[in-house]
């Protein structure tokens, strides 16, 4: 499908200056059919603990909407997953062709869901990963949903996610407060999909009905960015920094000489943002030198392409000047870090760095217009003055207002949304 | 009949459509890069990727014909004229342009650098001679507005356009208002920034018509008369913050010292007001020099005893050689170079009187 990609970046840096920073936009504008087809896996956790408060009869709810949003000729299939996956519908290793009577089926199958076992998230991944390894080419979203700790032995997860990381999305959501989210966030990260808390398990349904709709209106697989660098150059970090922070550079494979392709996943109509940090060898005051070219790639054809720039010269006021996007973003990054760090820092019981670390995300929260995240903080930080960051830990913090704060740090806003 | 420009010692303005071929900004007349997607406006015109026309590369990932100046890979200019090697943007057309525009009778020429501590070439200049008749226009980009380049390369276009073909009474006021006009528009065309700092420039526009000098201007690039022997003379006045300060009584050192002394007074551009330019003409009694310049010289012989000697002293040089106009600008460029090169420099030079 078509896309444009714009930069936006102060190109001039000074006298000996080496480091190149752009926010490129691409924006896709689907004009046509959906030319790839698209499987969805459903995976619900059905661990003995999600007998509690109601859990495993919101997930058979939330199951349930979500297959009603599948449309018609979408594979699907639902795993229910204990201490091993058990694919519940259609029949285990297959999966079936959404109709008004596949989806009759599979909602029946949901409501002989059981509560019973362990949470081992890394072999519900892989009998997932299975499945769509028979649908190569297409549009691979699964929905994971789990309320517990990963009952795996250390390290199984991390494998499992080297091995599978690529081939298909995965939105994850963990349902009351025992998860933990540096671990959803990991699955999430390796698998480019989102991670949420969803405290009360009646609010689920809603959630996967979102979570399924937006997945339907996906219109192309595997989009990627190709990033060229010239000699003596080299990418320092290719990050999304919208809709929500996700650092790519280490999902980078090699792609001819001085390119590398960064994968972004499947796209609908949309736009995000990229921030792209490249370390050059300094020129002379008057060169100009192309720092990158970012490519839009789908299916291994170019659909835009925009140049970041650099421009020595020995004129501080432009030298100097500092592009809006790339201090927004750089801020939003800055955000979503100082947030994770001072949660741990205050779980850690260091509550000096905490209250200097949440200080620091109200400051940012609050001079970038990012009302949403400033709203999770004052759950966690009571503010003195959000503008100079200084703000005192609160006494008692609800566990699902610390891990709805944890999981949406990385939500970002675009420059100009500030008051 | 009244000639029109001669193409080969025609305008040093660069010649582009005005939408840019890759994105279609418009507004970017005279830029060498579109200010909307940074693909080169002039030289071999990029193949974009786009919808209509999808590829697995693009000209500007392949090389072509051109070795890179800079780090001498064999055919690495792609077709965006980055180099597909090492980066390096091959040449920008403005950096350096040399005019020689001599017609019997009229030798003349121009020269525009870039200089050393500026990143690009906002001067602009236009010169074109026919037989008795010589057209000059000089024009200094403001380098804190935007695109200033844009506006001065426009300037001297629009103002050299008229001097070219309009022949009646005040027709060098009727060209500065042409250009003011054209540079105020690009205020509320093209790229959106232009509008919070709008593309400024300064002008000196000069016609000589049969032995008559006409100079106009607004701004501080300047127009002298350096006649072989006599007393020379600055044809233009500063619309400069110093200027003004030394006509009010400060003490001309004091003035020259002040951080705002080049702040100038008079400019083209959406917000200089109404721009009204001052006129003068000179007949010239003897044979002698037009020579017009913008501040990228004249700051290193801001004296006019100075400044005509080295105009002398270069013209000296030069006169033995061939080309000896374009000998003389080239050299007078080179000067200001070696005296540190702080801002671009033009200057153009017509010799009347045989």
């Amino acid at each position: 499908m078509p896309y444009t990609a714009e930069t936006f970046q102060n190109e001039y840096l000074p006298d000996g200056g080496t480091e190149v920073n752009a926010i490129v936009t691409v924006t896709s504008t689907p004009d046509g059919p959906v030319a790839a087809g698209a499987t969805s896996v459903i995976i619900v956790d059905c661990s003995g603990s999600m007998e509690t408060g109601g859990r495993i009869a919101a997930a058979k709810a939330a199951a349930r909407a979500a297959i009603a949003c599948i449309r018609d000729g979408v594979r699907f299939a639902i795993i229910a997953g204990a201490g091993q996956a058990q694919q519940i519908f259609p029949q285990t290793g297959t999966l079936a062709v959404a109709s008004p009577q596949t989806r009759d089926q599979a909602t029946a199958a949901v409501g002989r869901l059981e509560a019973r076992g362990r949470t081992a998230i890394g072999s519900w991944l892989t009998e997932a990963a299975g499945l769509f390894a028979q649908r190569p080419g297409d549009i691979c979203h699964a929905i994971l949903l789990t309320d517990g700790e990963n009952g795996e032995q250390a390290g199984e997860l991390e494998a499992v996610l080297q091995r599978v990381g690529g081939t298909f999305q995965c939105d994850c959501r963990g349902v009351g407060t025992d998860w933990v989210v540096a671990e959803l966030r990991k699955v999430a990260a390796a698998l480019l999909g989102t991670v949420d808390i969803v405290a009360d398990p009646a609010g689920l349904t809603a959630d996967f009905e979102a979570m399924m709709t937006a997945a339907m209106g996906k219109v192309a697989a595997d989009v990627r960015l190709k990033v060229w660098t010239p000699v003596n150059s080299s990418v320092r970090f290719v990050k999304q920094v919208e809709p929500t922070v996700a650092d790519l550079t280490g999902k980078r494979t090699e792609d001819g000489p001085r390119a590398g392709l960064y994968p972004t996943g499947s796209w609908a109509a949309e736009s995000r943002d990229y921030h792209v940090c490249v370390d050059v060898r300094a020129g002379q005051v008057g060169d100009e030198m192309l720092a990158a070219r970012v490519s839009v790639v789908e299916g291994g054809t170019v659909y835009a392409q925009s140049l970041i720039r650099a421009v020595w010269t020995g004129d501080a006021a432009l030298s100097t000047r500092i592009n809006k996007q790339v201090a927004h973003y750089t801020g939003q990054a800055e955000l979503a870090q100082v947030i994770q760090e001072g949660l741990e820092a205050r779980k850690a019981g260091d509550d000096g760095t905490a209250t200097l670390k949440l200080g620091r995300a109200v400051r940012l929260a609050a001079e970038s217009g990012n009302a949403e995240t400033a709203g999770l903080l004052a759950a966690v930080v009571d503010i003195e003055d959000a503008a100079t960051g200084t703000v005192r830990l609160k006494k008692r913090v609800a566990a699902a207002d610390e891990m709805a704060l944890d999981t949406r740090s990385t939500k970002t806003v675009r420059v100009g949304r500030a008051k | 009949m009244p000639a029109t420009p001669v193409p080969e010692s025609g305008p040093a303005a660069i010649e582009s459509g005005s939408v840019c071929p890759a994105c279609g900004e418009h507004g970017t007349e005279g830029a060498a890069y579109c200010e909307g997607c940074g693909a080169r406006l002039t030289g071999p015109t990029p193949e974009p990727a786009n919808a209509e026309n999808p590829q697995t590369e693009t000209a500007a990932d392949r090389g072509g014909a051109r070795s890179c100046p800079s780090c001498g890979a064999a055919g690495a200019v792609g077709g965006d004229g980055y180099c597909i090697e090492c980066g390096m943007l091959a040449t920008r057309e403005r950096d350096h342009i040399e005019i020689d525009a001599s017609t019997p009778g009229l030798p003349a020429a121009a020269v525009t650098d870039r200089g050393l501590r500026h990143h690009r070439n906002e001067d602009a200049v236009w010169l074109v001679t026919r037989p008795r008749c010589g057209d000059v226009v000089v024009a200094d980009g403001v380098s804190s507005s935007f695109d200033p380049d844009v506006a001065s390369a426009l300037a001297v276009e629009t103002a050299g356009t008229i001097l070219g073909q309009d022949t009646g009474p005040d027709v060098v006021t009727r060209a500065i208002a042409a250009a003011a006009a054209a540079v105020a528009a690009l205020a509320s065309e093209g790229d959106p920034r232009r509008r919070t700092s709008n593309p400024a420039c300064t002008i000196v526009a000069a016609t000589v018509r049969d032995g008559v000098i006409t100079c106009g201007w607004a701004g501080d690039s300047r127009a002298y008369w350096v006649p072989d022997s006599g007393e020379a003379a600055q044809l233009t006045t500063d619309d400069s913050w110093v200027t003004a300060a030394i006509r009010q009584g400060t003490d001309p050192a004091a003035a020259w010292a002040d951080r705002r002394a080049h702040a100038i007074t008079a400019w083209l551009g959406a917000d200089a007001g109404t721009v009204d330019p001052h006129v003068t003409s000179l007949t010239p009694a003897g044979p002698g020099l037009l020579v017009v310049c913008s501040d990228g010289l004249w700051n290193y012989l801001t004296g006019l005893a100075e400044f005509a000697a080295a105009v002398r002293e270069h013209a000296g040089r030069a006169a033995g050689g061939p080309a000896p106009m374009l000998a003389l600008t080239r050299s007078l460029t080179e000067y200001a170079v070696a005296s540190g090169g702080q801002d671009n420099i033009t200057v153009a030079a017509l010799r009347l009187g045989g």
